[in-house]
């Protein structure tokens, strides 16, 4: 396979298109970012496979190269400058109904948005795609206790920018 | 009202503490917690069935441009084999010790200091002028971009940020993130492309005296 095999790599891509395809859309805000992610990331892969030096591990070789293909982009984007305001709908007085946690779930991806991009990374791993921190750790190769502190950063911003809606 | 979550809050959001473990003061603060991950959208994404074609077309181009052919026949490595018959490898190897001797006399002898075992890491200082930030941090690929692990400090002169890291020897691609949200590459270092559009700062890790140079 790490020949570069053609017919070989469009197994994997069908295999595996779908894996990270979530962890890709909330990274980025959207499924069509995602979708451009993921097959950037193919393509990157395919370009760079004599660097997969596990090939029993394509997935999470895979998965850096799609997760540094998100950091990148959201980096683009802030340098960009801020996008448009999120309106929020406070609910804090009204009973938790569909409606509601409708606009909560808009808030809080909307607000995930506005962590930098390492934030948002520990808690779509840790709380979306359900990951320990042992597990993220691996994956990433940073310290547990850095994770950590990254991740309760990410939710005193989340309380902050989500404090009428929670 | 405090907009920070208790650090006990923290825990049960980390899934480490149960609402029976927590003082009765935190259960509300709690409760607004549990609200933030109920909000999670945990739904499956599934990408359209197009998306194998496209990546397909572009690798199988990739694959066929000559220029790619041409780098696999330079970069992949080449197997030779070489077959010696028994009566050749004594007149061989007296060969090939005359060779050694002759190279040996052509070189001046070797100082023993500068035979010293290259150090695993260097450490190299970061600095960055940024006047009116709060706050300033550099990560790269030696720190996985986590913008965390490396803060700089204000250094001396007003605006000037400096810190020091140990790097391991390489090259490393970099950048400052000033007050948690903007980007600034290095204006004293070369800059590369990261391969998705943006340019990041380089700096290369050498185990001479001089550690990190440009490239």
């Amino acid at each position: 396979m790490l020949a570069g095999d053609i017919e070989q790599y469009a197994e994997l891509v069908h295999r595996y298109r779908d894996r990270y395809a979530r962890f890709a859309a909330r990274m980025l805000g959207s499924v069509d970012e995602a979708e451009d992610a993921v097959q950037d990331a193919f393509i990157r892969a395919f370009e760079q496979l004599r660097q997969c030096r596990d090939p029993d591990n394509f997935a999470g070789w895979f998965f850096l190269i799609l997760r540094n293909r998100c950091l990148a982009e959201r980096r683009r984007v802030a340098r960009a400058g801020p996008g448009p305001e999120a309106v929020v709908v406070p609910a804090a007085e009204q009973a938790d109904g569909p409606l509601v946690q409708e606009e909560r779930r808009r808030a809080l991806q909307q607000a995930l948005l506005e962590l930098t991009p390492e934030q948002r990374e520990v808690f779509v791993l840790k709380h979306v795609e359900d990951l320990s921190y042992e597990e993220i750790a691996g994956r990433l190769g940073a310290s547990i206790p850095s994770l950590k502190m990254r991740m309760h950063r990410a939710y005193d911003r989340l309380r902050e920018r989500l404090k009428d809606v929670l | 009202m405090t907009t920070v979550f208790h650090p006990l809050v923290k825990r049960f959001l980390d899934g480490e503490l149960n609402l029976a473990d927590l003082p009765p003061e935190l259960h509300a603060e709690a409760r607004a917690a549990e609200r933030l991950l109920g909000a999670v959208d945990r739904a499956p994404v599934t990408l359209p069935a197009a998306l194998d074609a496209r990546v397909m077309s572009a690798v199988r181009r990739r694959a066929s441009a000559p220029a790619r052919r041409w780098w696999q026949r330079l970069a992949e490595p080449w197997e030779i084999r070489v077959r010696l018959r028994p009566w050749i490898l004594g007149p061989a190897l007296a060969a090939a010790a005359v060779l050694v001797l002759i190279l040996a006399r052509s070189q001046p002898p070797v100082p023993a200091v500068a035979v010293a075992a290259a150090p695993e890491s260097v450490y190299v200082r970061f600095v960055l002028y940024a006047p009116g930030a709060h706050r300033v941090s550099v990560a790269g690929t030696f720190n996985q971009w986590d913008a965390t692990t490396a803060p700089l400090a204000p250094a001396g002169a007003a605006g000037v940020w400096a810190t020091t890291v140990a790097l391991p020897v390489g090259q490393h691609q970099y950048a400052f993130l000033v007050d948690g949200r903007r980007w600034v590459n290095d204006p004293a270092a070369p800059m590369v492309d990261d391969g998705f559009g943006r340019r990041n700062s380089v700096v290369a890790v050498t185990a001479g005296a001089a550690g990190a140079r440009a490239l």
